[in-house]
């Protein structure tokens, strides 16, 4: 049963849809984790918000971060039409603005602590809730960046198609958690 | 000496990475407040495992790659490749069983160890926390093994080669939930060193949040031990979708790969759960957070958020064993599996309805009352799916060749076990009846007769069963057929036991009990004793065959699923030649069924073997 | 046929078997009486699935084995729409009559007392690792270990159970009584019990508090014992503790 020339897959996918399909299932798993924590919200504190919260701050974040998405959309868009340095731009915005995300909940933090630490039933939900999402950001942030690194002195594609749309899409992901976050942080009476 | 390189290398990496982590935090500590250890213990330990994966081997066949190098990915060689972060799905299985056979031994001596105790009703030989310890240990080390070894064990090597794939979709996914397991197991074994953790292997708050050190290093190891499974139930998803051999449709999917993949998306999906209750607990001990502890936090939250995962999780157990069972009962009984699709839709209803009865373990707790009513009517509807597993089972045996071989003894042990246990879930999802034998010996029993008598079971038929394929040597039939028997009776009589003190008023994890209930245990002590002693002819026919067994055939049983249609041990890519599938497996007794083709071959047709 | 004998023959094996057994003792309490008639119905319905598991399992094994080296394959059922669809049926409607009883009218019964006025209501809180007691209106405490829990006869008895703020979660069970429910900090709960059998300690030792939550070192230690008298017995006692 020896045969020379076996062939190399057995399968009839390519490796991209592979991955797409991958970072999906990864999502879901981790929309699992966000579900988690939206529901202890409601065990901890109820649905009751100190009138405390910066609702300001919270819109002016959520306003960013949709914003963010839309310039990833972009740089994906344009990447895919062969625009690497208009996807480069593109990518650099939203890491902008990703890092004043990143400086706003730190500021919201600072303010928090002043009224809810950690220890007090909302404290715990705030900081649990947006500490775990701003590490999101992070993460999305230094994968964008890893990205821009890789197509910085491209000029096609190239085997780069992936690590553009996963990365924008884990963006995404992360913009629509908070969508979750903001109005049950928020918002709730 | 070299083989052994790449462990050492982790082992030195992982303890830069523990000093560099614990040196981040000792240093932010420094600046905010008083420098605790027990941040230190959790960023260090983060940073020990990223060290430990690179030191392994991830650095090189992959962690390169991220910043445009090269990478080198070696999966050829002797033994040493069962050493370093390999990527090809039979060495990692391979490392899982055996890992995962040397954590059930332990963990079953820690068993030995509390029947030792609990033979009189005083206080011998452990103290009350020692005792404590011992039987968290065991519990979760043995609901470690129970969640990885038939999914990281046997799927890992099985699968693939089921599909008629060379691999699975992400091999380096696949390397990299293994090698996070040896740590786990180290946290494990490192905890009772650090004040051990007296909360079971369910650690509720607040109790699990003031454990000592000890505690900490299980709730870490928990959680890591749960990242793994879910990159491993994605990992089979992918698999699944999109590796199959041409022609292998969903309705020629052999029923091993189906149940696999309703294990899977419970792994996914529920396994966050309890990553993220952990998480608050370690939230909790670091931060002062007030998840669980009033005024503020609610003791409840732990135990939906913890049971949302674990319930899900004894099906993430049971169903893969399931599918084993299955697969074995029909190449066995040299009979087309009865009501394939039935079962199908049975493990899809099974995954569907696992997610909505975990409160049934808090009917004792003080949850709404109102609740009561819908999760027992709920949980009573999983009887029914079950139920189908056993019609199935049942049904391909009616007027069937039974070729009575050890595989076959454990699957059919498996559906004589698993009525017992399935059918006192009955009792304990009846309301009226849990609220008397809750956190008994009445559940005790129960669970492992789900788990043990079901699930390990399961994996001792498939143990025998796939012996051949992965060793390419034959085990020892009369070996198998004495340690079917002794560990049949023996675990029988241990457990059957256990039922009678929990009705008559004996809680679980208690190391000393009322007189009264003496009689009981001393019965089940030596009965345990016994099944202990009947693992030792499995010991040595495992070990013994793998060394110097004789040369199985590629197809020792005539079973008809693709693994047996390559060498035993398969090549490197799994089949000299890949097959085109033509019909289902299960095609016994009927000549224009053919599983496979493989089209340059003459030997189309599988062989009959001996 | 055969299969059929050796199945109705275990079952009426086991069902005697069974139904001779003394799996709980005496049921003291009403509550007690339906759990236990709810699991003695529950295994009244279980040994025949279970006998019916074990006999297929025998009998196939004995009557299908492959004789010799016979390797011929079997005749291949595939599957069988009336057994698929009969089995289905008796499944469903097994597990609707179970829901409903002993499941829901169990649910009821143990709820039945719930808008009564009890007779006598014991606040209970857990702490690490013993249990503290106060009769209600009747200025009567129990703080120590070694306390006995004296409870009246023929009464209803409402239980409120909770723990301390900076403990764990215990649970509260009388394993005589068949009932528990955690007491858990922060949270109020409770359970009725009517005692119809007097008892002690010292003949039974399910007339005991025992705590059935792990709660850390002394859990298996965290029990009170108790005796259940006549009321007027009960009144007496009340009146020496109160003075
Ligand atoms: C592999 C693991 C596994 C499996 C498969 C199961 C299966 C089931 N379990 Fe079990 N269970 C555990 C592992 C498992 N369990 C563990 C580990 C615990 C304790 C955890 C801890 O506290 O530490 C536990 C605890 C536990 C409890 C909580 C007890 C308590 O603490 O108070 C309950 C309550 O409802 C329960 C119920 C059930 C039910 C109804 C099933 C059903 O799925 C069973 C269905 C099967 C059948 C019923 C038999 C076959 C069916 C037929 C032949 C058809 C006809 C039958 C009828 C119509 C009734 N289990
Ligand atoms: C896969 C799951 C699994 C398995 C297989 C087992 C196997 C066994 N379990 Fe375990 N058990 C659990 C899962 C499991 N358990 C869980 C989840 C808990 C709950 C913990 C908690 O409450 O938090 C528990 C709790 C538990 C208790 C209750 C403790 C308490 O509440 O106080 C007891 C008591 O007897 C027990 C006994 C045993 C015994 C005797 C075996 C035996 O079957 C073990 C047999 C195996 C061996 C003995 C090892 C192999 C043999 C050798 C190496 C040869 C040498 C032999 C000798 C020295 C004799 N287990
Ligand atoms: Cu209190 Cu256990
Ligand atoms: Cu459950």
């Amino acid at each position: 049963m020896t045969h020379e020339h076996a062939p190399r897959v057995n399968h009839r996918f390519d490796s991209l849809t592979i991955n797409r399909l991958g970072l999906w299932l990864f999502l879901v798993s981790d929309a699992s984790f966000f579900i988690a924590l939206l529901s202890s919200r409601f065990f901890v504190s109820g649905t009751h918000t100190p009138e405390y919260v910066d609702q300001v701050l919270g819109l002016g974040l959520t306003i960013l971060l949709l914003i963010s998405s839309l310039s990833a959309y972009r740089a994906e868009a344009l990447f895919e039409h062969g625009n690497i340095e208009g996807a480069k731009r593109m990518l650099l915005a939203t890491i902008g603005m990703g890092i004043v995300f990143v400086f706003g909940v730190a500021f919201e933090w600072h303010e928090a602590f002043k009224h809810f630490p950690p220890s007090t039933g909302f404290g715990t939900i705030l900081f649990t809730l947006t500490g775990v999402h701003v590490t999101h950001v992070v993460t999305g942030v230094l994968t964008l960046g890893f990205v821009y690194f890789r197509i910085r002195n491209t000029t096609s594609i190239g085997d780069n198609q992936f690590a553009v749309e996963g990365a924008v899409k884990w963006w995404h992901f992360v913009d629509v958690a908070w969508v979750f976050i903001y109005p049950t942080l928020y918002l709730l009476k | 000496m070299t083989a052994f390189m790449p462990l050492v290398r982790g082992i030195i990496y992982a303890a830069i990475g523990y000093a560099i982590g614990a040196g981040i935090a000792l240093s932010i500590a420094t600046t905010t407040g008083e420098p605790s250890t027990e941040p230190m213990i959790v960023l260090g330990f983060v940073f020990a495992v990223i060290g430990w994966l690179m030191g392994v081997g991830m650095w090189t066949t992959w962690g390169r790659g991220w910043f445009g190098k090269s990478t080198t990915m070696d999966i050829t060689g002797g033994w040493e490749r069962y050493l370093r972060f390999n990527v090809d799905h039979k060495v990692i299985g391979i490392q899982y069983i055996t890992s995962l056979v040397v954590v059930f031994l332990l963990a079953g001596l820690l068993a030995m160890g509390m029947r030792y105790e609990l033979m009189d009703a005083g206080q011998n030989v452990f103290t009350k926390t020692t005792y404590n310890t011992t039987m968290s240990l065991h519990g979760i080390m043995m609901v470690a093994v129970a969640v990885a070894a038939v999914m990281g064990g046997f799927s890992n090597y099985v699968l693939p080669l089921i599909i008629g794939a060379e691999d699975v979709a992400f091999p380096r996914i696949n390397a990299l939930s293994f090698w996070v397991v040896p740590p786990v197991v180290v946290l494990l074994l490192l905890s009772p060193l650090f004040g051990g953790f007296d909360t079971g292997w369910t650690a509720y708050p607040p109790l699990a949040t003031q454990t000592p050190i000890g505690g900490l290093l299980f709730e870490l190891a928990f959680l890591t031990f749960g990242i793994s499974s879910i990159l491993g139930g994605m990992n089979f998803i992918a698999t699944i979708i999109t590796q199959r051999a041409p022609g292998m449709t969903w309705g020629r999917l052999p029923i091993f790969a189906w149940s696999v993949l309703a294990a899977s998306v419970i792994s996914l999906t529920a396994t966050q759960w309890v990553a993220y209750g952990l998480l608050m607990i370690i939230f909790e001990r670091i931060f002062n957070m007030v998840f669980f502890s009033p005024p503020g936090g609610n003791a409840l939250l732990y135990e939906h958020v913890f049971w949302f995962y674990s319930h899900p999780a004894v099906y993430i157990m049971i169903l893969p064993a399931f599918g084993a069972e299955l697969e074995i009962i029909s190449h066995f009984a040299r009979k087309p599996l009865f009501a394939y699709r039935w079962v199908v839709r049975a493990f899809a209803l099974i995954v569907f309805l696992s997610f909505i009865v975990w409160a049934h373990h808090l009917f004792t707790s003080g949850m709404g009352e109102s609740l009561h009513g819908p999760f027992m009517i709920l949980t009573e509807l999983i009887s029914i799916p079950t139920g189908i597993v056993f019609l199935s089972a049942l049904g391909t045996l009616w007027r069937s060749k039974l070729r009575l071989k050890v595989p076959l003894l454990f699957a059919l042990g498996v559906v004589f076990n698993f009525s017992i246990g399935g059918l006192t879930g009955i009792f304990l999802a009846d309301v009226a009846t849990d609220i008397a034998l809750q956190d008994t010996y009445f559940v005790v029993a129960h669970f492992h007769y789900t788990i043990m008598g079901g699930e390990i079971f399961a994996i001792f038929a498939a143990g025998y069963y796939w012996f051949p394929k992965i060793t390419g040597r034959m085990y020892n039939e009369t070996l198998g057929r004495i340690h079917f028997g002794l560990m049949f009776l023996f675990y029988n009589i241990t457990f059957l036991a256990m039922f009678a003190p929990g009705t008559v008023g004996m809680n679980r994890r208690v190391a000393e009990y009322p007189p009264e209930f003496e009689f009981m245990n001393l019965i089940t002590s030596l009965a345990a004793f016994a099944l202990g002693l009947s693992f030792l002819p499995w010991i040595y026919n495992m070990l013994n065959s793998w060394i110097s067994g004789p040369k199985a055939a590629d197809n020792p049983w005539g079973a008809k699923t693709l693994e047996w249609q390559t060498t035993s041990p398969p090549p490197l890519e799994n089949f000299d030649e890949f097959p085109v599938v033509t019909g289902d497996a299960y095609g016994y007794g009927d000549e224009s069924v053919v599983h496979a083709k493989f089209p340059n071959s003459t030997n189309a047709v599988p062989a009959e073997g001996d | 046929m055969t299969a059929a004998a050796i199945w109705v023959l275990l079952t009426i094996i086991g069902e005697l078997f069974f139904l001779q057994m003394d799996i709980f003792g005496e049921p003291v309490t009403k509550q007690a009486h339906f759990i236990d008639e709810a699991f003695i119905l529950l295994m009244v319905l279980a040994i025949p699935i279970f006998t019916f598991v074990i006999t297929m399992i025998l009998y196939v094994v004995f009557k299908f084995r492959a004789k010799g080296d016979d390797l011929e394959d079997a005749a291949p059922v595939r599957t069988h729409k009336k057994w698929v669809g009969f089995w289905l049926a008796w499944t469903t409607i097994l597990c609707l009559v179970v829901i409903v009883h002993p499941g829901y009218t169990g649910i009821i019964e143990l709820r039945e007392t719930n808008e009564e006025e009890p007779d006598l209501t014991v606040n209970v809180t857990g702490r690490r690792w013993q249990w503290l007691y106060e009769y209600e209106g009747r200025d009567v405490s129990l703080y120590s270990k070694d306390d006995m829990l004296v409870l009246p006869n023929d009464s209803l008895i409402r239980f409120i159970i909770t723990a301390e703020d900076q403990d764990v979660v215990h649970s509260f069970w009388i394993p005589a009584f068949r009932m528990k429910i955690d007491a858990v900090p922060g949270l109020t709960t409770y359970f009725d019990v009517n005692t119809t059998h007097t008892g002690h300690f010292n003949d039974d030792v399910n007339f005991r508090v025992q705590c059935a939550e792990l709660c850390g070192l002394d859990h298996s230690l965290m029990f009170t014992r108790i005796e259940v008298v006549e009321p007027a017995e009960f009144e007496q006692w009340i009146a020496d503790e109160a003075a």
